[in-house]
């Protein structure tokens, strides 16, 4: 079998490239029957994203794949390949499994364990699997692929931290409160990143969140862009014994929730916790208020700090999920290995033909001297024979190789006729 | 002990009874429900107790503090007293989770003075004291988790203050789901040693005052009535809460350790 992939992505490709390279998706499905009716390419894939544009490909043995996709490119694609050709990278079997179930598994992706990966993966096999580009063995191995991502997203922590300060904000509130849902938010002024953070804390399950501007009309703008409610600064205050959890972003030159504000709160809240996130420079909020208990401060520095800490996690949970793609890879070999009918078919004719010969040796000495034509007339005979048997289990041994069944039929052809490994 | 003191003092712990139900349950469910019914019991089982006390000072000719029974059921009935005349005033219904139980037990330790008899047979004893065991082991376990929850939020708290998350933050659970565990545990494990107290009171003997175990569970269960009575009114909880249930479980670890895991006056 001979599996190829041909592909550029963000590590090879500056962002130039990759939009030029992109195939777009209504583009996909012609661009997939085009890529498997060239001369021996039997099954394609085709990854299109942003970050990535990669051909997976089957070829038949002695077929010079590469060249092929290259050529479809130039000529069906219209893209200038003599220019982009450099920025290519090629993995062949091994390899290209280990590949393939690298990207599906996010361990290749720029934010690694990022999860729109592998959604993409199966919008790429859908849309192969449409275009009967698929059917064969490269079916099998993006199957398995799959699996592979699934594994690889529950035996390790790869895609559970978040490494984007906002998202951040939303993991430290879940490891502080358990569960989001019956925890308000109250955003203090406004800016982009307040209100990115308010957003995932509303997806995440916040019951409300309120909005509180100098200018109030500000904040109502700001509060509908994500079901929140707008309250008049002044009223601020009143609130905070009622929110869990509070965004600060203003442009105050001091303080605007002093040390003794948060203590005064204590009593109110019956010793509830409380986190505050301060995204404002200069800060908004007393870095004092960390040391009283159950009530929790982050400022613009500590997100950062702690999405760096998680990206290193993330790091040493990828040599874990690494070790998972090695072994997988290996037993896809097998398995593949199992696949390959060229050793069937050679021991089939080499055992047939053995018969021949040793039945020959049997019965010479009853036929007595033969001329030299009637000599090459048995040996017609006898192997028009043998050949007339073995062609309709060696075509079909052609044929299935490449179908999922393949695999029992060939246990079924060895058995029949008593082949060795 | 006058006879008759002695029937209205296990009437009026018949009502108190009502009361540290209702204590409990609001533990366990969260919820104070039936509050009014059990204050009526409270202050019908207030006149009983009232009658046993002067019926038991007469019998006697005088002021009946002379021994811990009936000291006990003295200071039972003037917290009944000031709780009650604190809860016409103030309507502070959540401090009944506290002196219900305490008036319970104050109770249940003076009708000691006088334990009933029919204990005598010893397949009865037997079956009540394994009763009495099983609940305070379920009770220890229990706690024990309490105890397992609150390092694992010291551990987890220090992370987040720490603000430089290190292999605990991320395996660790959120400190949110680790207070919900700590006071549910609590709440169980706190039931389960009261019910195990008041099974093991059923054999009661006069040895008991001087067996360090009895002396050890009732510090014990005064350390978790506090944490809960803590927790239910001001909402006592984080860090400090966390070392206090430490602290906790070391006194029932050192209640059931203390002569070996028997009572002093159990024949061995």
């Amino acid at each position: 079998m001979n599996l190829l992939v041909v592909g550029l992505s963000h590590k090879t490709a500056p962002i130039e490239v990759r939009e030029q390279m992109a195939l777009p998706e209504d583009a996909l499905r012609e661009a997939l029957t085009g890529l498997v009716s060239r001369p021996g390419i039997a099954e394609a894939l085709i990854f299109s994203t942003c970050n990535r544009v990669e051909f997976t490909v089957r070829a038949e043995p002695e077929s010079d794949a590469v060249a092929e996709i290259y050529s479809f490119l130039a000529n069906d694609c219209r893209r200038p390949m003599e220019k982009f050709e450099r920025y290519f990278y090629r993995h062949t079997q091994r390899e290209a499994i280990g590949h393939l179930f690298r990207v599906a598994s996010s361990l290749d992706s720029m934010v690694v364990g990022e999860p729109q990966i592998l959604g993409q993966v199966k919008d790429a096999y859908a849309a192969a699997k449409a275009a009967g580009a698929l059917g064969g063995p490269l079916e099998e191995i993006v199957n398995r692929a799959f699996h592979v991502a699934k594994r690889v997203r529950n035996e390790t922590g790869i895609g559970q931290m978040a490494v984007s300060v906002s998202y951040v904000a939303v993991e430290l509130a879940r490891k502080i409160f358990g569960t989001l849902s019956g925890h308000t938010v109250l955003i203090i002024g406004s800016g982009k990143m307040s209100e990115l953070a308010a957003r995932h804390l509303r997806r995440s399950g916040a019951p409300a969140v309120f909005v509180a501007n100098r200018t109030y009309e500000k904040g109502v703008e700001m509060a509908a862009r994500f079901e929140g409610r707008a309250v008049p600064f002044e009223q601020m205050f009143d609130l905070l014994p009622l929110v869990d959890i509070v965004i600060s972003s203003t442009g105050a030159p001091g303080f605007v929730i002093t040390r003794e504000r948060a203590q005064a709160l204590i009593g109110a809240r019956k010793n509830r916790p409380m986190f505050f996130i301060d995204i404002a420079v200069p800060r908004d909020i007393d870095p004092e208020i960390n040391k009283i208990d159950n009530m929790f401060l982050y400022d613009i520095d500590d997100l950062q700090q702690v999405a760096d800490a998680n990206k290193r996690q993330r790091e040493r949970e990828a040599e874990r999920a690494e070790a998972i793609v090695q072994a997988e890879v290996e037993r896809m070999m097998e398995r593949l290995k199992a696949h390959d009918v060229a050793p069937t078919i050679v021991s089939l004719q080499a055992e047939l033909d053995r018969i021949r010969r040793s039945e020959i040796e049997r019965h010479r000495g009853r036929l007595g001297p033969l001329t030299p034509e009637q000599e090459q007339a048995i040996e017609a005979l006898t192997r028009g024979i043998i050949n007339k048997i073995a062609h309709t289990p060696i075509s079909h041994l052609k044929t299935l190789a490449s179908h999922p069944d393949g695999l029992h039929f060939i246990g079924v052809v060895k058995r029949v006729f008593n082949l060795k490994e | 002990m006058g006879e008759s003191s002695v029937f209205w003092l296990r009437v009026t712990l018949g009502l108190y009874s009502l009361g540290l139900a209702h204590a409990l349950l609001t533990v366990i469910r969260r919820r104070q429900r039936g509050f009014s019914p059990a204050l009526a019991s409270f202050c019908v089982a207030a006149v009983f107790h009232l009658v046993s006390i002067v019926e038991e000072g007469l019998a006697i000719g005088s002021f009946p503090i002379l021994n811990i029974y009936q000291s006990s059921s003295l200071i039972g009935l003037l917290i009944t007293i000031l709780f009650l005349i604190a809860y016409w005033r103030y309507k502070y219904e959540s401090l009944a989770i506290f002196i219900f139980p305490i008036v319970f037990v104050l109770t249940l330790i003076a009708s000691l003075g006088h334990p009933v008899q029919p204990w005598q047979n010893p397949v009865l004893r037997s079956s009540w004291l394994a009763v009495h065991v099983v609940l305070a082991l379920l009770g220890y376990a229990a706690l024990f988790l309490t105890c397992a929850a609150s390092v694992m939020y010291l551990i987890q708290e220090r992370e987040l203050k720490s603000k430089k998350p290190r292999a605990f933050y991320y395996r660790l659970p959120p400190l949110g789901t680790l207070d919900e565990l700590t006071y549910k545990t609590m709440a169980v494990g706190f039931v389960l040693i009261t019910l195990g107290l008041v099974a093991g009171s059923l054999q009661w003997s006069r040895q008991w005052l001087v067996d360090e175990k009895v002396l050890l569970a009732f510090v014990t269960w005064g350390v978790y009535l506090a944490m809960i009575f803590t927790r239910w009114t001001i909402g006592w909880r984080g860090r400090k809460a966390a070392y206090f249930a430490i602290v906790g479980f070391c006194c029932a670890a050192l209640t059931w350790m203390v002569n070996g895991g028997v009572h002093s006056f159990v024949k061995r």
